[in-house]
């Protein structure tokens, strides 16, 4: 048995099993996460969520999961299909392969590389892509509509993401996640959503962007495109674009906890709880992830003229303008201590 | 624009208190609610008591009762009277506007409280009341066409209906 | 008023449409751009019932917008002519659905007009009472469509827990939830139940208490409302009164055209109300006027319930309704326009013709004349503005 486990923990076996577990465990976190919002999303509108199925109704997305796999996959008879299949999976999978660098408590992360912040930004850039190929594939005006506002979306709103986590590699000098965490001490007054606040706001509005969440949905438009670049999806197709939007929701509340909020940091010393401190980093996540829907419930989606001029007149000024405050400030503090 | 803390921030605030305030489903079917006296739920007639004037047959906009007459001695008078030996409702047309009740001339047929009519096939909406049952896709009262006025001239006589009687307006 | 004092900005009723955003035809066909053509279907979540909107699209801005409807059309004109005067109430219900009472109230009126006959002062102000709640049962949900169609999913719920309320104070006076057939010609069908004015006044005060958090302060300040819906789907007035605009898209626009006080009718002239305008005419504007006319009618509810006189409920009208021969027209004012019915009498027992003029057929002009020039999104909004209910345009 020890042999077994010290052939399995070589590369590439290491690799692939952990890619495997986390790719399963992203898959029943969407799952969770579907669970979730529609209880939220009851709570607020005065009505229960789902409770019928299992206790206080726990067992509804085994429910929905078990119906989704016995839907017919229904595809445009027009549609381009290879494009079609692939564009589903070209969404889900950069959500789950960011997981594999994001420190779940003092040495706990899978993949320790030293640039995790560059493979986070690299690697959620191919969901937009993801979202062209689904409009594309579909061949419907409705979904050409939806994935061209998507792409524009997603482009744009990359520009304000990327500036606000210069912010974070400047305070913290290194381009790694566990870094970021580590420098950032074990009090809740010296982690970085204090100094850099205006980051914080424009990385979480920006993150609310990326997901295509309300008040950033045009692209799925319910309203107006019903369904937008996933319109002509169904069954297992459309419950993994799903499981991709839920699975990049939990991604950029993972990312704003370790990147602002200090990771599994406690909040107060005496709070550690040495190796379980992932309790706090899932505390602090599903914390965000609150927001991310109590936002979603309250308040109606942009137009798409308004969205861009909220991407790139308001947002990228402010960061360009805090990165140079930012700078100096260092520069300042540096130069009086 | 309206200041800061007066805009969204404020409507987020109205769902985060009805978040944790009451909720007002009612779990139907633990919880079924009191119906008022009033409301009109399904037709049932008393057949004890039908004369068979077939007044609701007549009145009734969706053509959904249906009522095979016949002339029978009931009470021993030696009299042979109109008695209803088939009687249906049929529920996938009743549209509940009460004009049958209101021109039942002996009270016999009245709503009840029941709502939940549900069946697996179409034609077991029917309920039949009498002794024979009546078919309920027979139409009881087709269209009858209008006559088409005599050359020359305009307008036309009132056209022939099915005989209807007079509506009492209660 | 709740328009005026948070208004911000003056606005001027004289503004060109937003035909600014097309591309002029010389240059699109220069550069060869085409347009798309799309069919925002019959089957659509947000469409208000069955409409289909053939859409030319440059990109995101509509060039042309036609409207087709037809989809729900039950042939209701013409099934009245088949029926007795009473019995065409039940179908009246189901015009516009979302305020059945003003439908029975206006075809009513009509056929009284027809037999010119008396109704009893206590019928009379039941019939106001019903149909001011009926108004406030529309409206609410209206406000509720608009921010449903926006994006936000909650005001709907919010709305709709006020209608429920409301259908049942329906439900314990007339017995049903939504097909009441309880105005009849000549008064209403049964008095109140002993324990409903009472009820009725909790309801109210309850409401007034729950209005103002529920629909005003979750909407009203909200950047993103007001951004989606300022200078969206602006009329000027000498449009709105040339397309035959009435109710809400009128009044937001600054004409008081209300037919409860120009053509007045019932108990309307012994009650105390305002008309309530508003100059923008946008969609904003067309929310302020719904929220104050929701107010308004919760004031003449309780004038209603503090004047009514005790009586009977209905005329002596005798046992058959045979009007003699002529035309009777009956005008009213619903929470979506003027609902006016049109009866002609051949002196049997059926109409002649019944003609029904909805205020939703004649509003949707608005959405051929307005939408071209704004962006795809912009038609929701817009929709929110009219208003219609397709059981309304198509009869």
């Amino acid at each position: 048995m020890g042999t077994v486990l010290q052939y399995l923990d070589q590369e590439p076996w290491r690799f692939l099993i952990s890619f495997g577990a986390v790719v399963f465990l992203v898959l029943n976190l969407a799952a969770v996460l579907t669970m979730a919002e529609r209880k939220v999303s009851g709570y607020i509108q005065l009505r229960y969520g789902p409770n019928r199925v299992g206790p206080r109704g726990l067992l509804q997305p085994a429910a929905d999961v078990f119906k989704l796999f016995t839907k017919e996959n229904v595809s445009p008879g027009r549609s381009d299909l290879w494009v079609f299949v692939a564009a589903p999976i070209a969404m889900f999978l950069p959500a789950a392969a960011v997981w594999l660098v994001i420190p779940f408590a003092p040495d706990a992360v899978i993949a320790n590389i030293n640039v995790g912040i560059l493979f986070f930004i690299a690697v959620t850039s191919i969901g937009a892509l993801g979202v062209v190929m689904a409009g594309y594939g579909s061949r419907s005006t409705f979904s050409l509509l939806g994935a061209l506002r998507g792409a524009a979306q997603m482009i744009s709103y990359e520009v304000p993401l990327i500036l606000s986590l210069l912010g974070v590699v400047m305070l913290s000098g290194s381009l790694s996640f566990v870094d970021v965490v580590n420098a950032q001490g074990d009090t809740f007054w010296t982690w970085y959503v204090w100094p850099l606040l205006p980051m914080f706001l424009t990385f979480y509005v920006s993150g609310i962007a990326e997901v295509k969440r309300v008040p950033f949905d045009l692209p799925e438009g319910e309203s107006e495109i019903v369904g937008g670049f996933m319109i002509e999806y169904s069954g297992m197709t459309w419950a993994l674009i799903q499981a991709a939007e839920f699975a990049s929701m939990g991604l950029m509340s993972a990312v704003t906890t370790t990147l602002f909020l200090g990771g599994w940091q406690p909040p107060l010393p005496f709070l550690d709880l040495g190796a379980f401190n992932w309790v706090w980093f899932g505390f602090k996540t599903s914390l965000i992830m609150f927001t991310f829907q109590w936002i979603r419930w309250s308040i109606p989606r942009l137009r798409m003229d308004q969205l861009m001029d909220l991407g790139w007149k308001v947002l990228v000024p402010l960061t360009l303008i805090y990165l140079v405050v930012v700078a100096a400030a260092m520069l300042i503090l540096q130069e009086v201590f | 624009m309206p200041q800061v803390g007066q805009g969204i921030l404020k409507g987020m605030g109205v769902t985060l208190r009805h978040l944790f305030g009451q909720k007002i489903t009612r779990q139907y079917p633990e919880y079924k609610r009191p119906l008022p006296e009033r409301s009109r739920g399904m037709l049932t007639v008393d057949m004890d008591r039908c004369i068979a004037c077939l007044q609701c047959m007549r009145v009734c906009p969706d053509h959904c009762i249906s009522i095979t007459q016949e002339k029978r001695d009931i009470d021993g008078s030696g009299k042979a009277k109109p008695y209803a030996v088939g009687f249906v409702i049929d529920d996938s047309r009743c549209m509940y506007c009460s004009l049958c009740v209101e021109v039942c001339p002996v009270n016999c047929i009245y709503h009840t409280e029941e709502f939940e009519a549900q069946a697996y096939n179409r034609l077991e909406l029917a309920r039949q009341f009498g002794e024979r049952p009546v078919d309920p896709t027979v139409d009881p009262r087709p269209a009858v066409k209008k006559k088409k006025p005599a050359k020359g001239q305009d307008g036309g006589e009132a056209p022939k209906k099915a005989p209807k009687k007079k509506e009492e307006a209660a | 008023m709740l328009g005026e004092e948070h208004r911000t900005e003056e606005h001027s009723a004289l503004t060109e449409p937003a035909t600014d955003r097309l591309v002029r035809p010389d240059v699109r066909d220069e550069f060869g751009l085409e347009t798309i053509d799309m069919s925002m279907g019959p089957q659509h979540p947000a469409m208000h019932g069955l409409l289909r909107l053939i859409l030319e699209l440059d990109g995101e801005t509509v060039v042309r917008c036609d409207p087709i409807m037809g989809y729900l059309h039950r042939c209701q004109e013409k099934i009245a002519e088949n029926r007795m005067y009473p019995a065409v109430i039940p179908m009246t219900d189901r015009l516009d659905y979302f305020a059945n009472m003003h439908n029975e109230h206006g075809y009513c009126l009509a056929v009284e007009d027809l037999l010119d006959v008396e109704i009893p002062p206590r019928a009379d102000y039941i019939r106001v009472l019903m149909c001011e709640l009926m108004r406030l049962a529309s409206h609410i949900p209206s406000i509720g469509f608009l921010l449903l169609e926006l994006g936000a999913f909650t005001p709907i719920l919010y709305a709709f827990r006020e209608r429920e309320r409301i259908q049942s104070i329906f439900e314990a006076v007339t017995g049903a939830r939504m097909m009441f057939h309880y105005i009849r010609i000549g008064g209403v069908k049964a008095d109140l139940p002993p324990d409903i004015p009472e009820k009725i006044w909790d309801y109210v005060e309850s409401l007034e208490k729950n209005f103002k958090p529920d629909f005003v302060d979750l909407i009203k300040g909200n950047e993103i409302f007001i951004s989606r819906t300022r200078g969206v789907g602006k009329m000027t007035q000498e449009k709105a009164v040339e397309m035959g605009l009435t109710g809400p898209p009128l009044r937001c626009t600054g004409v008081d055209f209300d037919v409860r006080l120009d053509y007045p009718y019932s108990v309307y002239p012994e009650l105390k109300f305002d008309v309530v305008t508003d100059t923008a005419g946008d969609v904003e504007a067309s929310y302020r006027v719904r929220i104050g006319e929701c107010l308004q009618s919760i004031s003449i509810i309780k004038q209603c319930l503090e004047k009514m006189p005790e009586g009977e409920v209905m005329a002596e009208m005798g046992r058959r309704i045979r009007p003699p021969e002529g035309e009777g027209f009956g005008r009213i004012e619903a929470p979506r326009g003027e609902f006016a019915v049109h009866v002609v009498s051949d002196g049997s027992d059926t109409p002649y013709r019944v003609h029904y003029r909805d205020a939703s057929f004649v509003n949707m002009q608005l959405l051929q004349e307005v939408v071209p020039g704004h962006y795809l999104p912009d038609i929701m909004p817009i929709m929110g503005l009219v208003d219609p209910v397709s059981g309304g345009w198509d009869k």
